[in-house]
């Protein structure tokens, strides 16, 4: 089946004002730029701990997180429709793994943070699977209970954890070091993403969302790919954890199974685009330099303007800047996007 | 054994206002198959409302209700109308990001304008004894408001043209539609209701805990314990879902610590959602 005859499946989409093959012809030009602009930001990307300042690092290396957040969200949720409210979960499990193996196990940071990846996705496999059986909303309500009981656990389990107080691990001056981790992680969460988009697996996942009766009537094992998908999806957020760990050498409870983690990765991914290959890298771009813009303007109405921001893109972005490039016929309806 | 009765008492006192809260949550979710994120918030200015006419106007908080709930409803229905209309026929997941987005807005405004500073409303204090159990006077009072509150919305869904309008919504809106019911206002009407509810939630609240912009969070997420113990979109299960985890949480608390319950009742919303989804008496869907 045809990617297009794919996105045009949706009930209540407009019809194509152009043919698929016209929009491929037509889109060859904005593909440039739109592929020439993921190059560049790439590019820069790279470059910034060379030329940019430690404010720049700092700042580029928290889109980074959100970047590769985003992308590990969308590898779930945004392919087969399972909305993950409790991604965090994942995030705060790598943090903490990685911090009790650095302080208690005495571990070198970067073996801890592979290990913590592993612990994430370990977890991911043992909620995925009874977790996976709930649909719609009993699948976002339960994920959402199991961040926070794992953050009341994290509290409670204090000769482990630090408790509430949090955990001090031992400081470095890893900013650099942790900066190409993280971008590491970022492109690798990508090219995974990529390559489960142009492989089948990726229509099985996307035919998931669309309708999953009919997709295990049609022979998929939607049980074990959608396990799969979060396994997958919780390792990136855990090493993600990790590396945030390692640089900011303190970590709490509340900072890092906060809510508001994974609702930023949900927005920037809804902003960027659900289910594309890209989408996320767009929408953490974008969404990391407005939200440090308002921080900078307003720092009272901070919060206020983020949820202000939410709603605006829900409102008027739901299929996100993939989407609306796709339908004006700039870039082309390709699953490599 | 009386401590025993003393602790299941307090828990089902406790629940009486959990039962308020959770019956929008759940009648939300019931007529829109939206899980409002931002309920909690709804609470926090209910409870601001209720501080603010008390300090200002001095007015008791159980009377302030007769200001604040037609207040609550107005901004329930009018969040419906330009927010929650525009996407409860969309993916769950708009609904989650919007209504994320207003409770962050409300949390953050609240934040600007009322600062993070603690309050609290001193109404009502001491303890009523009957035998050898003893009864906190605000908390029985919250309870039986409460009680009455969640009484008179149960008797307005079911017993009311409007009210059948709402169930007949929630059990298929094609049909509702066709059967010429207005299901764009039986959709604010049931909005408005459950943010009044909710406000009311905060008023009684505001003289049993702190207030403060991010009160609203703790509330609801066990509102969400509740409304899966009784089945979600169920307006009974709701309060029958209240009352048991209030008991759950003040025998928790009692025999271990106030944190420890807290895990107790995220670990019953889950063992709940693996083993019986649909709650007591929720929908078949799950």
């Amino acid at each position: 089946m045809p990617a297009s005859a794919l996105r045009t499946a949706h009930a209540d989409e407009p019809p194509d004002p152009a043919s698929p093959i016209t929009t491929i012809a037509t889109g060859t030009r904005g593909l440039r730029i739109y592929t020439g602009f993921i190059w560049a930001v790439t590019v820069a990307i790279a470059l910034v701990p060379v030329f940019g300042s430690n404010y720049t690092k700092t700042f580029v290396l928290q889109a980074l997180m959100s970047c590769a957040l985003a992308a590990s969200w969308n590898l779930i949720s945004g392919f087969t429709g399972y909305v993950s409210f409790g991604h965090s979960a994942f995030f705060g499990i790598g943090a903490y793994a990685t911090g009790i193996a650095i302080v208690r196990g005495g571990m070198p940071a970067p073996f801890a943070i592979v290990v913590a990846g592993m612990a994430a996705a370990t977890a991911g496999l043992l909620f995925g699977y009874p977790a996976l059986r709930l649909r719609g909303p009993y699948f976002a309500v339960g994920m959402l209970g199991v961040a926070e009981a794992i953050r009341v656990g994290v509290t409670v389990a204090e000769p482990v954890t630090g408790g509430g107080k949090g955990l001090v691990l031992i400081p470095e001056d890893v900013l650099t070091v942790a900066y190409y981790a993280m971008f590491a992680v970022a492109v690798a969460t990508v090219l995974v993403t990529y390559r489960v988009a142009t492989l089948p697996v990726g229509l099985r996942l996307l035919a998931i969302r669309e309708d999953e009766v009919a997709a295990e009537l049609n022979g998929i094992q939607t049980t074990r790919l959608k396990i799969g998908a979060f396994a997958v999806s919780a390792l990136f957020a855990g090493l993600t954890g990790g590396i945030y760990a390692w640089q900011m050498s303190y970590i709490d409870p509340g900072t890092v199974f906060a809510g508001s983690l994974t609702v930023r990765a949900i927005a920037m991914t809804m902003l960027g685009g659900q289910g594309t290959v890209f989408g996320p890298v767009i929408g953490s771009v974008l969404l990391s330099g407005i939200s440090e813009a308002l921080w900078a303007k307003f720092p009272f109405l901070h919060t206020a303007l983020s949820g202000v921001l939410i709603i605006a893109i829900v409102l008027f972005l739901p299929g996100g800047i993939t989407q609306i490039l796709q339908d004006r016929g700039w870039i082309p309806r390709s699953r490599q996007l | 054994m009386v401590t025993l009765v003393q602790v299941v008492v307090s828990g089902l006192l406790l629940g009486g206002v959990y039962a308020l809260l959770a019956g929008g949550l759940t009648l939300i979710f019931g007529v829109m198959r939206v899980i409002n994120l931002a309920h909690g918030e709804f609470l926090m200015l209910g409870a601001y409302a209720s501080f603010f006419l008390f300090v200002r106007l001095g007015l008791n908080p159980i009377l302030s209700l007769l200001l604040s709930m037609p207040l609550m409803f107005g901004v329930g229905w009018i969040a419906q109308r330009l927010l929650i209309s525009r996407v409860d026929r969309a993916p769950l997941l708009a609904s989650l990001l919007l209504t994320y987005g207003v409770s962050l807005a409300l949390t953050g405004g609240a934040q600007a304008t009322f600062t993070n500073d603690f309050r609290s409303v001193p109404f009502l204090s001491g303890a009523l004894n009957i035998g050898e159990l003893a009864f906190s006077v605000p908390r029985l009072v919250a309870c039986v408001t409460a009680l009455l509150l969640t009484g008179a919305a149960q008797f307005f869904l079911a017993r009311t043209r409007w009210g059948k309008a709402l169930r007949a919504t929630a059990q298929s809106a094609d049909v509702a539609l066709a059967c010429g019911i207005d299901i764009d206002r039986a959709r604010m009407i049931a909005f408005g209701i459950a943010t009044a509810l909710a406000g009311a939630a905060g008023t009684l609240t505001s003289f049993l805990y702190t207030i403060y912009p991010e009160m609203g969070k703790t509330f609801m997420l066990k509102a969400f314990a509740v409304i899966v113990l009784g089945g979600m979109g169920s307006f009974p299960g709701a309060f029958l879902g209240a009352l048991a985890l209030g008991v759950i949480e003040s025998t928790a608390s009692y025999v271990t610590t106030t944190q420890i319950a807290e895990a107790v009742i995220y670990i019953t919303l889950l063992a709940m959602l693996l083993l019986r989804p649909q709650g007591f008496f929720g929908l078949k869907e799950a």
